[in-house]
């Protein structure tokens, strides 16, 4: 437990020493909220909906791609003598799922600035968007891992992680619509759980896959 | 001449022929078309005009019909006239009252004859009372009794209103699913022994298998269209099983493009292992779970029947089974060849360096 703060904390430590990409980030998203202002100037709540998971799944694409990108080799060798696999993993993902939650607040000032703040049933939507961004932002870590070490890293990082979160997308873009009040549906809870059931799998197959990827 | 391991492979090609002449020459069983007037009140005498498909109403011995209410309730055709084989026309008297309290019944038209056998046809007649005050009287309804059923003779598809011959399609369309997923699971099982042994042949093995399955999968959605395009009138819906094979065909043409990439060998194949892994374990959800949440207007799902019952009969399962284990072994055989190629070409690579 310990030693996964620590690696988190490093993980902290590294993304404020590169304080440009980390803003640059930030930048991202608040420049492409404002260009959909500008593009639709007036959002109905389905626009305001999509436009939001559209751009938090991008922005935070471009975020994890390079949450093992960026490192090098030589680190990896480091990290491979000094920490067990099950607890850098785990530091990397908690950062990861905090830091796609962090964009996602931002994201949403943001867009509650320019475009205003449709929903109608705030306790629906924060609980369907934790647990659908602990899953893209699982999937994306995966994929990072898979993806790294190689020059069209990014390009085949949204290749391979877009189909994946999909499914997520699909369900969170229902949650959000009910929590709108666009569309009735009495078995919303059902949809929160698939989400949450998905998030697991997931989450125990990284776990279990994590090791095999590590050894390089 | 006969070499080892060929057996399975001729028996897959055997049984697909099979499939393919049986599963398109078998006639389909007969069926009513339509049914003209569709409505009618009590104490009125109808002449009922049937139009039917692969019928020999022309032809028949003891033509018999009837219009039949419930498990008690039915009345007999008068007479059976008929000018060619696809078309007949009854005489029924329709009583004066109804055998309970209800304003509209819905009758269904029942033929028997010795060359078809019995057949139904649902809902034909819509009766409704000719008076405003309902007076009811079951005797009138009671007094036909239905005997005794001819059999049709030999195989034959069961008919299905919309479906018609397009029932053929459940030997490909279906069967390809089934052997896709299993040649998937194949390719996984592969993909696991790779990541614990760390033997390229498994990899090659996982490839292969999981290129087939793909391509099945691509199949699988091109005889789906052609069928939604013949029953639902267009190639594809927003139903959610199409959806789902969309997002599962992207995940795993994902996969073959990271199968692709230029790494050295050691690290293509532990990721393209782990990678087929996670799409497995991602793609359950996908198809087992998701689809059975939501309506969709496939069989088994929002209510609409599925394998089982009228739409699988003994009869499809004939050619049903056969045809999954024989897209299987095909699969298995092209598999196989992809395998042997990708083996030949890795030997030549390592001598040359």
């Amino acid at each position: 437990m310990n030693r996964i703060s620590e690696i988190f904390l490093k993980e902290l430590v590294v993304e404020f020493r590169q304080k440009y990409a980390l803003g640059g980030i930030f930048l991202f998203s608040a420049t492409i909220v404002f260009l959909v202002y500008k593009v639709f100037n007036q959002v109905s709540g389905l626009e305001w909906s999509i436009m939001l998971w559209i751009i938090t799944l991008f922005a935070g694409l471009n975020a994890i791609v390079k949450s093992f990108v960026q490192e090098k080799k030589e680190t990896y060798l480091y990290y491979y003598c000094l920490f067990d696999p099950l607890e850098l993993i785990t530091a990397k993902l908690i950062y990861n799922i905090l830091f796609l939650g962090l964009l996602f607040i931002s994201i949403l000032i943001f867009m509650s600035l320019f475009l205003g703040f449709p929903v109608k049933d705030p306790a629906l939507f924060f609980m369907g968007s934790s647990l659908g961004l602990t899953g893209i932002a699982i999937i994306l870590t995966f994929v990072s891992l898979i993806a790294n070490s190689e020059q069209s890293g990014s390009t085949l990082m949204s290749v391979l992680s877009i189909p994946l979160i999909l499914p997520i997308m699909m369900l969170l873009l229902k949650i959000t619509a009910v929590s709108l009040r666009l569309i009735s549906d009495t078995s919303v809870d059902q949809d929160v759980w698939m989400l949450a059931g998905i998030d697991a799998i997931m989450l125990g197959t990284v776990i279990v896959l994590f090791p095999f990827l590590w050894r390089s | 001449m006969i070499q080892k391991g060929m057996w399975w492979k001729l028996s897959g090609i055997i049984l697909f022929l099979y499939v393919l002449w049986g599963g398109m020459t078998i006639p389909l069983r007969p069926g009513i078309t339509s049914i003209n007037p569709s409505s009618a009140k009590t104490g009125d005498t109808i002449e009922l005009k049937a139009t039917g498909y692969n019928t020999h109403f022309a032809s028949v011995r003891n033509g018999r019909a009837w219009l039949k209410l419930d498990s008690v309730h039915a009345i007999k055709a008068l007479n059976w006239q008929s000018e060619n084989n696809n078309e007949v026309t009854f005489r029924f008297i329709l009583p004066q009252t109804l055998p309970n309290a209800t304003e509209v019944f819905p009758l269904h038209l029942i033929i028997d004859n010795e060359t078809d056998g019995a057949f139904v046809h649902p809902n034909a007649l819509f009766l409704s009372s000719s008076t405003d005050t309902l007076s009811f009287d079951a005797i009138p309804w009671t007094k036909h009794e239905l005997g005794q059923f001819n059999d049709h003779q030999g195989i034959q598809f069961p008919y299905r209103s919309i479906l018609n011959e397009t029932i053929r399609n459940t030997f490909f369309h279906v069967a390809l699913w089934f052997a896709m997923f299993l040649l998937l699971i194949f390719g996984v099982v592969y993909s696991i022994r790779y990541l614990s042994t760390s033997d390229y042949e498994f990899d090659r093995k996982a490839s292969a298998y999981t290129n087939i399955a793909v391509l099945y999968g691509i199949f699988g959605i091109l005889t789906g269209s052609v069928w939604a395009k013949f029953t639902w009138n267009t190639f594809w819906t927003n139903d959610v099983k199409l959806n789902m094979t969309a997002i599962a065909l992207l995940i795993y043409l994902a996969y073959i493009i990271l199968r692709g990439m230029n790494y050295d060998q050691d690290k293509r194949a532990r990721l393209a292992a782990i990678y087929n892994i996670f799409a497995f374990i991602a793609l359950i959800p996908l198809v087992f779970v998701i689809p059975r949440m939501t309506d969709s207007l496939h069989p088994g799902n929002g209510g609409n029947p599925a394998l089982g019952g009228e739409d699988l009969d003994h009869t499809l399962r004939m050619f049903f089974y056969p045809s999954i284990l024989a897209l299987f072994l095909i699969g298995k055989w092209i598999a196989e060849l992809t395998i042997r190629f990708e083996r030949v070409k890795d030997h030549f690579y390592l001598k040359k360096s």
